[in-house]
């Protein structure tokens, strides 16, 4: 391939790339809090809270994101009553079906970590006269983010390479564009490139983790 | 001046009865040492003292105001804002430390001064800098609980507790997770604070600590108070039965 060929394709990647990772900070801005949310909810004392929570992480776990994709673009325009349907944005559909399926992956993760901490952290915190948020906030939190951080990076990485599924909505990320050039060129090289910048985005994600736990190392 | 008022309280876990008929005071002051075998409702009790762990029955007055009433049988709780007074007059040190280990020592001890009872930071500081100066750890301030001894980090704990000047200070079995050099260092800052009459009740195994540094003690069995008095009436002349076998026990063991 000429330079100037492939120097268009990695223009065209990048572009696409942006729009991949565009995906990934809004599916995070709003599945972070979420899935906190959602945790909280899980281990509500009441069944009514508890339940429909516990059906919302299994439908999120227990079917594809590839399907919830389809069905938050398409169910607001057909099932909802006449006068109510709305034609939601490609993207905005894309980021309301990450970040409700990420948010109930980090809801378990959340919890984990929660469960984890011993019961006398919050004892101590009721003595000393913490209330239950600022014991929450200041003593159990701080902890529970230090021990979450190598599964929720897991999921990080995930989220990375699971962008690539908004193009069943026809959206142009990273993967569609380069299966796109792939076809157009009769070469499987656009996609092999895809691949490089799928790596370096997860190499950037692992590389802050990395740091995030090395600068959490100052306790044990 | 009674500073803690405890009548007829009652306590069950899924049905089984752990504490009945438990009535006591605690007067300003007064080092009281809580002894017995284990299971015997002595931690369970100083949790109940502390609000870790809600009464079926009884009552619990602290200085005066009603913490918790039972007037037809069940408990009744004081409103919120009441509890919330009253916990900031009890303290309390328990058998696994339970330090912060995401903060400093220093911020261990700061941290409940500045944000519950709104003291100024560079005032809770000078106060936590004093504490660990008395506990002889002044060196330790920006040491992380992982770095600290079991002896360090229960002076430390204590250090803590201290810091919100309560008013009674509960011990449970404050020495029990330590080897026996580490217990001697705790225990001298427990016999500090009895000569400085800070009022204390402490569960523990140390016989020879609660003959020494108690102004009284009490000895329960089976979730009730058989038997109480000074050192001198438990340790030399107990007149309980059961009180004689759990001492000879102690004495043939050590």
């Amino acid at each position: 391939m000429e330079w100037t060929n492939f120097i268009r394709l990695l223009n065209l990647l990048f572009n696409g790339a942006l729009t991949s990772i565009q995906l990934f900070f809004y599916t995070l801005l709003f599945s972070l809090p979420l899935g906190l949310a959602v945790a909280l909810g899980r281990m509500s004392k009441r069944p009514y809270i508890r339940g429909p929570i516990k059906f919302y992480i299994l439908i999120m776990r227990g079917t594809p994101l590839l399907l919830q994709i389809i069905f938050v673009y398409f169910a607001p325009s057909f099932m909802l009553p006449e006068g109510f349907r709305i034609n939601l944005d490609r993207f905005v559909a894309a980021v309301i079906a990450f970040s409700l399926n990420y948010a109930a992956y980090f809801a378990e993760i959340y919890r984990g970590g929660i469960e984890s901490i011993p019961q006398g952290q919050y004892e101590a915190a009721a003595v000393l006269g913490f209330t239950k948020s600022q014991t929450f906030f200041r003593i159990i939190l701080p902890q529970v983010i230090k021990r979450i951080l190598p599964p929720i990076s897991n999921e990080v990485i995930t989220l990375v390479k699971d962008t690539a599924l908004i193009q069943i909505l026809g959206i142009s990320e990273l993967f569609r564009v380069a299966k796109n050039e792939s076809s157009r060129l009769f070469s499987t090289l656009p996609l092999f490139v895809a691949g490089l910048f799928y790596l370096a985005m997860n190499w950037v994600v692992t590389r802050l983790f990395h740091l995030a736990e090395k600068k959490l190392s100052y306790y044990k | 001046m009674q500073i803690l008022h405890v009548e007829n309280l009652r306590k069950s876990f899924d049905g089984k009865t752990i504490l009945s008929n438990v009535s006591l005071e605690i007067s300003k002051g007064e080092v009281i040492a809580v002894i017995g075998p284990s299971g015997s409702g002595k931690s369970t009790l100083l949790r109940c003292l502390t609000l870790l762990e809600k009464i079926d029955q009884g009552k619990i007055t602290v200085e005066g105001d009603v913490m918790v009433d039972s007037p037809h049988g069940h408990p009744r709780y004081a409103p919120e804002e009441t509890l919330r007074k009253i916990r900031l007059k009890l303290g309390m040190v328990f058998q696994n430390f339970n330090l912060f280990p995401h903060f400093s020592v220093l911020q261990n001890i700061t941290e409940a001064p500045v944000h519950v009872a709104g003291v100024p930071y560079e005032v809770a500081k000078a106060n936590a800098l004093e504490l660990l100066e008395k506990i002889g750890l002044a060196d330790k301030a920006d040491a992380y609980p992982y770095q600290l001894s079991g002896g360090q980090s229960q002076r430390v704990a204590i250090a803590r507790a201290l810091a919100m000047k309560p008013d009674v200070l509960f011990f449970d079995e404050p020495t029990s997770a330590l080897d026996p050099e580490l217990t001697g260092e705790v225990l001298k800052v427990i016999r500090a604070l009895a000569a400085e009459h800070m009022t204390m009740m402490v569960v523990t195994h140390e016989m020879a600590f609660a003959r020494d540094v108690a102004d009284r003690v009490i000895f329960m069995d089976n979730g009730q108070i058989i038997e109480t008095g000074t050192p001198e009436q438990i340790f030399l002349n107990p007149t309980n039965e059961r009180t004689k076998t759990f001492l000879q026990r102690f004495s043939e063991n050590g």
